[in-house]
């Protein structure tokens, strides 16, 4: 099989940029791509754009999304394609753009993902989320996205005994390097004693799907990330010469049951296991040569919980490394160093392009000061779709 | 002349799950294939079976909630509880939660109910709440 490198980057502020248009956004992550990959100039090379996003026809009221990114920066007559797969829409744009270039049938793919949600209410923008619940045995009910995330919560604290304290724990690291990272959302430091134990904490820290609080999931943010993929044999590799072409060296996805309710443990994510075992095996890794992750924590308990699925820790045993600092960015195993969904922000069909953005960005030492990895020779990312019903493992390798 | 009132006959709602005719299989929502013998339904009869419905209501256990403020465009409350349960023949669903203090593995009984108001339609769901 081919292999293919990923020789440029871009990214947006995530936020609020609702005042500007949907494709624009996308826009202004892959002309930061084309610059860093060094081929504005050479733009038509790219064989192939694909656009990853999930509300643009139901929120934002536009459609063929792809055609339009291909023709405001002038990539005429790239092919381009949407790639729909809820949260995991990046991360599963990227694994189709991979296939492309193992097939043969593209040497230079753009992968964009982009989505502007505040461009509606809050109200508004977690009804369009909860579309893709079961729709007869979910969604009806009125139960959203932040409502499995505190299910969840709940069964895996009286599982395994993490507290409050604990859980929150992950919210102060994601915080922390959230704050060095130019493009995240939230860029403030919270502190276990303020959104935990003080008077104000349960104000300042309000309720939101019990026992999740606030300051436990990810704001709703817009913004775009872009990667740019080329095939290691192709005579095209001569135009990326500015930077350091990062391997895409493992990748995998898997399904489970779209109702919660039909899996035998809830608290097994066995489409996280499966999609981590195809990218190990894709890779030749085993999850000890990892050297730091991007996870998706639209909840924080994900971060743990996918942190022990992909064999990182035991079961249950993700709370001590939390504990022990070993996923803060100097310990042994950093997790979300951007700052994670939870402080970068989870701009949905962005989220597992701005991932791999992350990896690639840290593999090339290129991360800004306080929150760039000793070294790191391989970075590993999951893209969560749904509730853990299709997602898409990521490995990326310095060559 | 007769008038036929029984269109308005009050709001009696039932949730059901299905049964495969081959294996007997039971499942909530239905499938499309049973999981356990590869039958296929249809939902219309006319090519393959139409399944047997069978109310699902009753007895059974909670095995995870949440209290929920983050509520969906159309739901005008502060938060509303929601439960997963386990029926006493195995099935699983996710439903409304009366119960205001609830704990992980106590007894309720499911009923059901209209659980939201879309407008042009009344939709009808789980209730789960404490037995009596």
């Amino acid at each position: 099989m081919r292999k293919a490198a990923i020789v440029g980057i871009g990214h947006t502020v995530f936020g609020n940029l609702s005042d500007y248009d949907l494709v624009d956004v996308m826009s202004f992550a892959s002309t930061n791509a084309l610059d860093d990959a060094g081929i504005r100039e050479n733009r038509k090379i790219i064989d192939q754009v694909l656009v990853a996003n999930m509300g643009g026809g139901i929120i934002n009221h536009q459609t063929g999304i792809a055609s339009s990114l291909v023709s405001r920066i002038d990539l005429e007559p790239a092919m381009a394609e949407l790639v729909e797969n809820g949260p995991a829409s990046g991360a599963s744009a990227v694994k189709l753009g991979y296939s492309l270039i193992a097939s043969g049938m593209a040497d230079v793919v753009m992968v964009t993902g982009g989505e502007l949600m505040r461009a509606v209410t809050g109200w508004v923008a977690t009804d369009f989320v909860a579309t893709l619940l079961h729709p007869e045995a979910e969604y009806n009910y009125g139960i959203t996205l932040p409502g499995f995330g505190g299910i969840f919560t709940r069964m895996y604290m009286e599982r395994y005994g993490l507290t409050e304290e604990e859980l929150s724990l992950v919210a102060v690291k994601d915080h922390e390097n959230g704050s060095k990272n130019p493009w995240a959302h939230v860029e403030t430091i919270c502190t276990i004693e303020g959104i935990c134990n003080s008077p104000d904490a349960k104000v300042v820290n309000n309720m939101v799907a019990d026992p999740l609080r606030m300051y436990h999931m990810c704001p709703v943010s817009d913004g775009a990330a872009t990667v740019i993929l080329c095939a290691l044999d192709s005579p095209k590799m001569k135009y990326f010469k500015e930077k350091e072409p990062i391997l895409l060296n493992g990748i995998g996805s898997a399904t489970d049951t779209h109702c919660l309710h039909h899996r035998k443990d809830p608290l097994e994510l066995t489409a996280v296991r499966l999609s981590a075992e195809r990218a190990y095996k894709m890779a030749g890794l085993k999850p000890e040569d990892i050297s730091f992750a991007e996870l998706h924590d639209a909840f924080i308990i994900l971060e743990l919980a996918i942190s022990e699925e992909v064999g990182f820790f035991k079961r249950g045993k993700a709370r001590e490394a939390i504990v022990k600092g070993i996923t803060r960015i100097n310990g042994s195993l950093p997790i979300n160093t951007s700052g994670g969904l939870k402080a970068k922000g989870h701009p949905l069909g962005a989220t597992g392009v701005s991932q791999i953005y992350e990896l690639v960005k840290q593999l090339r030492g290129e991360a800004e000061k306080g929150r760039q990895v000793k070294n790191p020779k391989h970075g590993l990312s999951v893209n969560f779709g749904g509730f853990g019903n299709n997602v898409v493992t990521t490995i990326c390798s310095k060559e | 002349m007769d008038i036929d009132f029984s269109q308005y006959e009050p709001f009696k709602p039932v949730v059901y799950a299905v049964k495969c005719p081959k294996c007997g299989t039971l499942d909530y929502p239905a499938p499309m294939i049973c999981k356990n013998c590869g039958e296929r339904r249809d939902p219309s009869g006319a090519i393959f079976s139409a399944w047997e419905k069978v109310p699902l209501d009753g007895k059974c256990k909670l095995l995870g909630w949440t209290k929920l403020y983050a509520l969906p465009e159309g739901i005008e409350k502060k938060y509303l509880l929601f439960g997963v349960v386990e029926f006493e023949n195995g099935l699983r669903a996710i439903g409304r939660l009366l119960v205001e203090e609830p704990k992980t593995g106590m007894e309720l009984v499911s009923t059901a109910g209209l659980v939201r108001e879309i407008p042009g339609e009344d939709v009808a769901g789980f209730i789960f709440d404490i037995a009596g």
